[in-house]
């Protein structure tokens, strides 16, 4: 994993140097480096203008800002309501077992995370699981390999 | 200025003034954890929560936290009605649950006769209330060194990376406001360190006791124009200090005047 700053100054020069642009430019840094190293959040309190503190409250708030490495591929299954009545428990168990991590775990070779959320609002297509950005349901236990594998 | 009834008394306020304000002008006591006169109001610990109506109301009520609530003409107060005393009740019990090991949070609640939380106690917790003050206050002074970290159970204060925090001061006043002093620090003689980071203390010049951080006087020379050469000596000594020079600006005067 690179932990290199150099391809900061790229997102910072997305946005307006302000404290606004706090969410964007964590957003683009969690997408670049898969989580946020704190030379980047403190790289960032010093270019926004926002206090240390601040940045580390906002990183640490929202469940889409990882402090620390995420895998290549970020397998999150919903486990809203909906989803939990269709199954989303067994699609759980058969990702956390073939890929010998806990929800909240990244393997080892930092290619895989798996994580929970609550319901995000695909109820329609329950059970939901979301690699990366890519939404899939009604997702099936056998359908693991597909997620594991597929883009 | 309006006027308003508060437990059977007129009293009188400036209109959109915070009705707790009111209350503390006028003495009476409502229990407010979450409340500092030098930050805004919060609405965090629910306790200062009292019941309202007006005459037009016809008898219907509301409940309200008094230290987010402006006051307005007309307005008729009861500070310890039943139901507020039971509202009161309630929430220290939830607080007796969660903080358990809190002689603050226990005090309070065996004053409205909360002995035991009728909750299920939650176990490995702190005595933090998250009622916002430390931060409030940091933030306030212009130093931001802390804030909340996380969100719903695992929310906790904490400095930045939970490390030593690079903008604190160690001025001490978030572990002095903590209602429930879950805030540690360290005094030593000549240092102080709070939030794993130690700080050197002045000494005064003249009876050598300590004062206020380097980093705090650095940071008041450095951001509020006050002169560094301040701090070399404590309030007392300056006090004290004030009779020779008081008394050389007298009798210079009296030189000029004759
Ligand atoms: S001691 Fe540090 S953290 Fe506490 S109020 Fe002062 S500057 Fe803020
Ligand atoms: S540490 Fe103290 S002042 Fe800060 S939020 Fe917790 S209870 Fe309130
Ligand atoms: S519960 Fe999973 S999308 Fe709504
Ligand atoms: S003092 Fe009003 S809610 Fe805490």
């Amino acid at each position: 994993m690179n932990h290199d700053l150099g391809r900061l100054p790229a997102i910072f020069k997305r946005y307006p140097k302000s404290p606004e642009s706090l969410i964007a430019v964590l957003q683009d840094i969690q997408k670049e480096y898969q989580f946020l190293p704190s030379e980047a959040l403190a790289e960032t309190a010093r270019v926004l203008e926002v206090p240390l503190s601040k940045v580390f409250s906002v990183s640490t708030f929202y469940n889409a800002f990882s402090l620390h490495p995420k895998g290549e591929k970020v397998i999150r299954i919903c486990v809203g309501t909906t989803c939990h009545i269709r199954g989303a428990k067994q699609i759980q168990e058969q990702l956390e077992s073939q890929l010998k991590i806990k929800a909240g775990e990244t393997t080892p070779d930092l290619k895989f995370s798996i994580e929970t959320v609550s319901c995000v609002g695909a109820c329609a297509k329950a059970p939901v699981v979301i690699v990366n950005e890519k939404y899939h349901g009604p997702v099936k236990v056998s359908d693991y390999k597909k997620l594991v594998k597929g883009k | 200025m309006v006027s308003l009834t508060i437990n059977g008394r007129i009293v009188k306020a400036k209109d959109g003034e915070m009705l707790l304000a009111v209350l503390r002008r006028e003495k009476i006591d409502v229990p407010a954890m979450c409340h500092h006169a030098a930050v805004e109001p919060f609405g965090a610990c629910r306790l200062c929560v009292v019941e309202i109506t007006r005459a037009e109301w016809k008898g219907w009520c509301d409940y309200v936290t008094s230290c987010l609530y402006p006051v307005s003409p007309g307005l008729i107060v009861n500070t310890h009605s039943d139901k507020v005393n039971e509202l009161r009740r309630t929430i220290l019990d939830l607080f007796l649950a969660r903080h358990p090991d809190c002689p603050e949070i226990a005090e309070l609640a065996g004053e409205y006769g909360v002995f035991k939380t009728t909750y299920e106690t939650v176990v490995g917790g702190n005595n933090c209330i998250l009622c916002g003050l430390c931060t409030r206050i940091c933030d306030r002074m212009g130093f931001t060194a802390i804030s909340t970290v996380g969100r719903g159970h695992g929310k906790e204060v904490a400095p930045p990376l939970r490390q030593a925090p690079p903008d604190c001061v160690g001025c001490l006043a978030c572990a002095e406001n903590c209602p429930t002093k879950f805030i540690e620090y360290k005094l030593r003689k000549k240092r102080v360190t709070i939030w794993e980071r130690e700080f050197e203390l002045l000494t005064c010049t003249k009876c050598g006791k300590t004062t206020i951080t380097k980093d705090f006087a650095e940071y008041l020379s450095r951001h509020r124009a006050i002169d560094a050469g301040y701090f070399e000596i404590c309030d007392e000594c300056r006090r004290k200090n004030l009779a020779v020079s008081m008394g050389e600006i007298v009798n210079w005067e009296r030189e000029l005047l004759t």
